[in-house]
C-alpha cells in the first residue's frame, strides 16, 4: 500500500534507506552529538539499542487531563490490557515513590522512570512534581521524564528544568487545526471547555511553543505522533520535519489503537488503524528528516519492566507495602549492573562496526530485501522459544546491511485468554502477525508451529540460538541469497486461517 | 443551588483542585460535592469549572438533576451509534 506522500519524496522512498539509519555501521544514534547520546544510552524509550538491556517503569500519579483525544476513552481500565492510557491502580506521590524504588532495587537494569498518566502529568502539577522532587532526591540515580499533551507545557518548562528531567515526550499529532479538530473534540482552557478548531488551535500553539521553550532549556524532547489513516497519515511527515527544524531530536509515529470495546470515538465510530506496511511507509517517509523511533510498545501509563514485558503485578500496592529497600546498597549494586551493561553494550557496537567493515568489503549482493522476524528476550540475541514470543522484533535485511524495522505483538495489545477474542488460535494469530516477514528467527520451535510458518511461507529457523540478532539476520540473508530464494520476486504468501 | 457528581464519575480528580468554593470532595467510591458549599461558580466564573473538564457524559447534574454534559456532547459519538455498537459487542 502507499502513502502518495511517499511519491512526493522520491529521496525517501523505495527502499527507505536513509542515510543515517541503515546499514550495521550506525545505530539509531549514529549522528547525535556525544553529550545526547550519553543523555539516552541508557534509556530504553530513546535509544533502540538500550532497548535491549534496559528497562523503565511508569508511575500512575497523574489521573486527571485538560484534554479529550477521539483515541482515548477516560473511563477505561482493564487488567488485560496494554496500551497508553490504562491502569490498575493511581497511586499517591507517596506510594509512586516507594513503588519505584521497589521496582529499582528488585529490577537492577531499571533506569528511567517516566510520568505518562493515566491523564496529562502536567494537567496534575502538584501529584507529577512532588514525585520528581522526591526522587530527584532519594534515588538521584534513575533518570526521570515526563509525557504530555503539551496544553499545559509552557507553563511548566520552568518547573520541569528544575527536577533534573531531562526527556520530555509530546504527544503532537497535527500543526493543522482543521485536522486537530478531528482529533481533538475540546480543551479545557482559561477555565472553559473549548471545542472544534478553536480548541485545537490553541493545543497546537502550546504544543509548539513548549517545544521551543525546551530545547532553548536543552531538554531533549521525543514527539509522539498517533498515525490516523484519512485523518493525519498524509500531513505527520510535515510534522516530522516541522518538529526536527524546531530541534526534537526523536519522532516516534506509533499506529492508532482503535477498538469498539474500548469504547473510543475511532473505535466506536470504525475508524481503521493503520496497516504494519502503512506505518512502515510512513516511518520511512519520515526518516529522511528526522530520527525515527520504531521500537515504541505503546505501553500502559503504569507499565514495568523492558520494553514488551510488563512486570506491574509483582509490584502492587499490597506487595510494595511488604518491602523493606535499603535504597544505598541497591544503588550500588545497580551502579555495578549498569556498567556491567554499559561495558556489554560497547563491546557489541564495537563488534558491529567491524562486521560491517567486513560486510562492505564483500562482494555487494544485488539481491531484494528481506523482513525477517526475530523472537528474543532482551540483550539483543536470540534467545526466546517461537512459542513463549509475546512480541517479535522485525528486521530487514538488504545488501546494504540490517535493520530494525518494528516489533509486533503476538496477542495483538490484549492477554486476555481464548473465550475473548474470536475464536481464532493463538498460533493463527501469531502467524498471521508475522504477515510480510519471510523467515523467523528463535532460539527454539515445536513441530506444529514449524509446520504451519511454513505452509504459510514463513521459514522458521532455529540455527542461530544466542547470537547477535543483526549477525543472524544477515547469516539467515546470505544463505536465502545464496539458495537463490532471492533472484526471484517475494512469494505470494498464503492465508493461515 | 448546588450541582452534584453521580456514580459514573471515574474518579480522575480533574474537577477538585479547579472548584472556587472548595465544594468537591474525594469520598469513599468517588467525589462529591457539598451541597452547602457549592456556588455553581457563580461570581467566579462564567461556568461551573466542575462540569467544564468533567470527561464524563453524565457525571455531573444540575440543580434540576439534568446532566450538563449529555451523551455524546464530550465524546462526539452520537448515543445511537455507541448503542448499536454496544450491542453489536454484546451479540459476540
Amino acid at each position: 500500500m502507499e502513502l502518495p506522500v511517499l511519491n512526493e519524496k522520491p529521496a525517501a522512498s523505495s527502499g527507505g534507506c536513509s542515510s543515517h539509519s541503515c546499514g550495521t555501521t550506525d545505530d539509531q544514534l549514529g549522528h547525535l552529538s556525544d553529550e545526547i547520546r550519553a543523555k539516552v544510552e541508557n534509556h530504553p524509550c530513546y535509544s533502540e539499542d538500550a532497548h535491549h538491556y534496559f528497562a523503565r517503569m511508569h508511575v500512575a500519579v497523574a489521573p486527571a487531563c485538560n484534554i479529550q483525544c477521539h483515541y482515548c476513552n477516560r473511563k477505561y481500565d482493564c487488567a488485560n490490557e496494554s496500551r497508553p492510557g490504562v491502569v490498575s491502580e493511581l497511586l499517591t506521590p507517596d506510594q509512586a515513590v516507594k513503588k519505584t524504588m521497589a521496582v529499582a532495587a528488585t529490577i537492577p537494569q531499571m533506569t528511567v522512570l517516566g510520568i505518562a498518566g493515566p491523564g496529562d502529568p502536567l494537567a496534575n502539577p502538584e501529584r507529577t512534581f512532588e514525585t520528581f522532587r522526591r526522587l530527584s532526591d532519594e534515588a538521584p540515580d534513575i533518570k526521570l521524564c515526563v509525557s504530555t499533551n503539551g496544553l499545559a507545557l509552557p507553563d511548566s518548562v520552568e518547573e520541569l528544568s528544575k527536577h533534573n528531567i531531562d526527556h520530555v515526550t509530546i504527544t503532537i499529532n497535527t500543526v493543522d487545526p482543521e485536522i486537530g479538530a478531528q482529533i481533538y473534540p475540546w480543551i479545557f482552557w482559561e477555565n472553559k471547555r473549548i471545542h472544534g478548531v478553536e480548541g485545537a488551535r490553541i493545543l497546537i500553539e502550546q504544543q509548539q511553543k513548549g517545544l521551543e521553550m525546551l530545547v532553548a532549556k536543552g531538554i531533549l524532547v521525543k514527539v509522539n505522533s498517533v498515525m490516523i489513516p484519512g485523518v493525519n497519515d498524509k500531513h505527520l511527515a510535515e510534522v516530522s520535519k516541522i518538529v526536527k527544524a524546531k530541534g526534537a531530536f526523536l519522532h516516534n509515529v506509533m499506529p492508532l489503537i482503535a477498538e469498539a470495546e474500548h469504547g473510543t470515538f475511532y473505535g466506536v465510530m470504525g475508524q481503521r488503524s493503520p496497516t504494519q506496511d502503512e506505518l512502515m511507509d510512513l516511518q520511512d517517509a519520515c526518516s529522511g528528516d528526522m530520527n525515527m523511533m520504531r521500537h515504541c510498545r505503546q505501553c500502559r501509563a503504569d507499565a514495568v519492566g523492558l520494553l514488551g514485558e510488563d512486570r506491574g503485578d509483582e509490584f502492587t500496592l499490597d506487595k510494595i507495602e511488604d518491602m523493606e529497600i535499603d535504597y544505598q546498597a541497591a544503588m550500588e549494586k545497580r551502579k555495578v549492573i549498569h556498567e556491567a551493561i554499559a561495558e556489554e553494550m560497547h563491546s557489541k557496537r564495537t563488534a558491529k562496526v567491524e562486521a560491517a567493515a567486513k560486510h562492505a568489503d564483500a562482494k555487494k549482493l544485488n539481491t531484494r530485501p528481506v523482513l525477517m522476524a526475530v523472537a528474543t528476550s532482551g540483550q539483543g540475541v536470540i534467545n526466546q522459544h517461537f512459542g513463549h514470543a509475546k512480541e517479535f522484533l522485525i528486521y530487514e535485511a538488504s545488501p546494504d546491511g540490517v535493520r530494525f524495522m518494528s516489533h509486533r505483538k503476538t496477542d495483538l495489545y490484549c492477554s486476555g485468554d481464548d473465550t475473548c477474542g474470536d475464536g481464532e488460535s493463538v498460533l493463527q494469530r501469531t502467524i498471521r502477525a508475522l504477515e510480510g516477514c519471510e523467515a523467523v528467527l528463535c532460539s527454539k520451535i515445536g513441530y506444529e508451529p514449524w509446520d504451519m510458518l511454513e505452509q504459510a511461507g514463513i521459514q522458521p529457523n532455529g540455527e542461530h540460538a544466542m547470537e547477535p540478532i543483526e549477525d543472524a539476520v544477515m547469516a539467515v540473508y546470505k544463505e536465502m541469497a545464496e539458495a537463490g530464494k532471492l533472484d526471484e520476486a517475494k512469494p505470494e504468501q498464503r492465508a493461515t486461517a | 443551588m448546588a450541582l452534584k457528581i453521580i456514580d459514573t464519575c471515574v474518579n480522575c480528580y480533574a474537577c477538585e483542585p479547579l472548584c472556587p468554593s472548595k465544594a468537591i470532595y474525594k469520598a469513599e467510591a468517588y467525589f462529591l460535592i457539598n451541597p452547602k458549599k457549592c456556588t455553581e461558580c457563580v461570581g467566579d466564573y462564567d461556568v461551573p469549572q466542575c462540569a467544564s473538564i468533567c470527561p464524563i457524559e453524565g457525571a455531573i447534574l444540575d440543580a434540576e438533576g439534568i446532566a450538563i454534559n449529555p451523551p455524546g456532547s464530550l465524546t462526539g459519538i452520537p448515543p445511537e451509534r455507541m448503542a448499536e455498537a454496544m450491542a453489536e459487542l454484546q451479540a459476540h
